[in-house]
């Protein structure tokens, strides 16, 4: 007998034989024993990325990140799960994309999802060929505003929240989660989904600056990672630099994930290659316009241009040597400045990257 | 730089739709892709105290160049706060929206949206595309929906394969029963059309054409019967020189949103 009485109707459109698959997701008993005998002593938590996934991430876990998009995504922690060949897996992604790639490696069964593509690069054709091949099973639909209450319902200590989004629509009728009831005080018919707090099981969240107990600073679009924070049972806080306690302290006003979430602190300059990190660097658009445009025409392309970019590579430091090295570093500092106006305005243009013209450049 | 001398595309006009529907002084939400161009190009023309909001909670950002994603810099630069994305939404759930502009793969006779699959099969779709993001957010919360994309039968059939977000649902009051917040779609636009909906019924009405399609064309162009408007139908004012030539030199000079896709 399951501990939930899931939506009935998307549990048999969805064809989940077996629900318990979805309960962790919502355990909040589970989640806040995780969170009762993690270590709460402020102690120094750093480790290498490679120590941080073997450690923390099991087969099976429900895995998600922070960032929006392409942008501050802990896309090279993610290559290194990828690398360890993490099984199993369920996903949550802002933009499945990133879910893409696990999915290639046999990494991701299982996906819940909001968002599949790369906005104006265009649908992810390789998402969509695996889901029809039964790669990938989705679990649940949302919208991002949908989920992100979710997330925000955990931090806000609540057993879920009221919503007048996704009400309506199919969505509902594609989310085991959701539950359409009447408004508990109103006389009137007005119907409100009841969105449950979500538990991931680890989450990765990168950021500017930790210090090495895991307070950690966000500079741009803190978007969900506050709440997936407060949620996740396991966080792994990847930073570009690991600063004195005192320098988050004194200068670094603004949003700060606290120590207490963090289970593991890893310095790792470059950690959102080759996504964009507000303040730091650009996104490489060619690399994005290469994989969506080359790897999204067919699996043997987008098999053969992961193995170059994510095997090929040990880490983030091969990665951007691949991009460019120091050139490319320079290049898109100057343009995250520039497009953030912290520079002198420059001119955008760039060789985009198309089937029959690949310039060779990542800048 | 772009050609001046070359005359406006499908999407251009578009985009000068776009920002003729947008009143000065109002919050105006923007999703990604050519309802950014229309935003911005009007307040480099007629309404220079719009605020626009994004959905990676950026607010009021300076202008920079074309945003590529809906948290990029362009949609935060230089804000003066950045919500969190459950509040960026919320912001329309509490009545400080007056205005948000969504894309769309499908769109019915009732302005239901589709941009998760097309196929009536869930599990073996023939496509499957991006899933709701925040489009189904904004559809349900916001005050005046305005609805932006390109025009084929397919495009506009009588009932979308998925709804990812809902418009007027089933037409009438369905869309308020339902529980939704906020009129609904006001407008559907497209490079052939200005579309609104029946007071009443709350089926797709012609407003107004793009100057040489008749109601005949618009017709042949949508998949279900098109409401006629009890007066005559109105042209829908071209692109100026003047806004084709801020779009090209200013607004999008790379043309990022506004070259016609090739095939």
């Amino acid at each position: 007998m399951s501990k939930y009485q899931y939506n009935q109707e998307a549990v048999e459109n969805l064809r989940l034989s077996d629900t318990s698959i979805l309960d962790r997701l919502v355990d909040f008993e589970s989640a806040r024993e995780a969170h009762l005998k993690k270590e709460h002593a402020k102690k120094d938590k750093r480790m290498t990325i490679g120590e941080a996934v073997a450690t923390y991430v099991q087969d099976g876990d429900i895995l998600t990140d922070g960032g929006f998009s392409y942008v501050r995504t802990p896309h090279q922690a993610f290559f290194e799960v990828i690398r360890q060949g993490k099984k199993n897996l369920q996903m949550i992604g802002a933009p499945n994309t990133n879910q893409s790639f696990f999915i290639v490696y046999g990494c991701v069964d299982y996906s819940h999802n909001s968002y599949t593509g790369a906005e104006m690069r265009g649908i992810d054709k390789s998402y969509d060929r695996m889901l029809k091949a039964k790669r990938v099973k989705i679990l649940s639909e949302w919208s991002h505003g949908g989920i992100a209450q979710g997330f925000k319902a955990a931090q806000l200590g609540t057993p879920g929240v009221f919503s007048k989004q996704m009400i309506g629509s199919d969505i509902v009728r594609y989310n085991p989660y959701l539950k359409v009831m009447q408004h508990p005080l109103k006389n009137d018919p007005d119907p409100v989904v009841f969105v449950p707090a979500l538990y991931p099981d680890v989450a990765f969240i990168h950021c500017h600056a930790a210090d090495k107990y895991g307070n950690a600073y966000i500079y741009g679009p803190a978007v969900n990672d506050l709440a997936v924070a407060a949620a996740t049972r396991k966080l792994i806080i990847t930073a570009e630099e690991i600063v004195p306690e005192n320098d988050i302290r004194y200068n670094k006003q603004g949003q700060i994930i606290p120590f207490f979430y963090a289970d593991a602190v890893v310095e790792m300059p470059f950690g959102a290659v080759p996504g964009n990190m507000p303040g730091y660097y650009y996104w490489s658009r060619q690399w994005w316009e290469k994989v969506m445009r080359f790897g999204g025409a067919s699996d043997e392309n987008m098999k053969a241009f992961l193995d170059e970019w994510i095997m090929g590579t040990k880490d983030q430091f091969e990665f951007v040597d691949k991009l460019g090295g120091a050139k490319w570093i320079a290049e898109a500092r100057r343009q995250t400045k520039a497009a953030e106006g912290d520079n002198e305005d420059i001119d955008f243009s760039y060789e985009e990257y198309t089937l029959k013209h690949d310039s060779g450049l990542y800048y | 730089m772009q050609d001046l001398n070359v005359p406006a595309n499908p999407l251009e006009t578009l985009a000068y739709i776009i920002a003729q529907q947008i009143n000065d002084h109002s919050i105006v939400y923007i999703g990604t892709g050519i309802p950014m161009v229309g935003g911005i190009l009007a307040k480099k023309t007629h309404a220079p105290n719009i605020t626009i909001v994004y959905e990676s909670g950026g607010q009021d950002p300076i202008q920079g160049d074309m945003p590529w994603s809906v948290a990029c810099p362009f949609t935060w630069r230089k804000s003066p706060t950045i919500m969190e994305m459950s509040y960026s939404f919320a912001q329309c759930y509490n009545g400080y929206v007056d205005m948000g502009f969504l894309g769309f793969a499908q769109v019915d006779m009732y302005g239901n949206v589709n941009t998760h699959l097309i196929g009536k099969d869930f599990h073996k779709p023939k496509v499957r595309l991006t899933g709701s993001g925040g489009n189904n957010d904004l559809s349900s919360l916001t005050e005046n929906m305005i609805l932006v994309g390109l025009q084929t039968p397919d495009k506009f059939p009588e009932k979308v394969d998925f709804i990812t977000s809902v418009g007027h649902l089933t037409g009438g009051n369905s869309r308020r029963e339902a529980g939704l917040i906020g009129n609904g779609p006001s407008a559907v636009i497209s490079p052939w059309g200005v579309y609104d909906f029946h007071p009443v019924s709350k089926r797709m009405r012609v407003k107004s054409l793009t100057p040489g399609v008749t109601f005949e064309i618009a017709q042949s162009l949508t998949g279900f019967e098109l409401l006629r408007p009890e007066s005559e139908i109105p042209d829908t004012k071209l692109i100026t020189p003047e806004a084709l030539k801020i779009i090209r030199t200013d607004v999008d000079p790379h043309g990022v949103f506004t070259t016609m896709p090739t095939a």
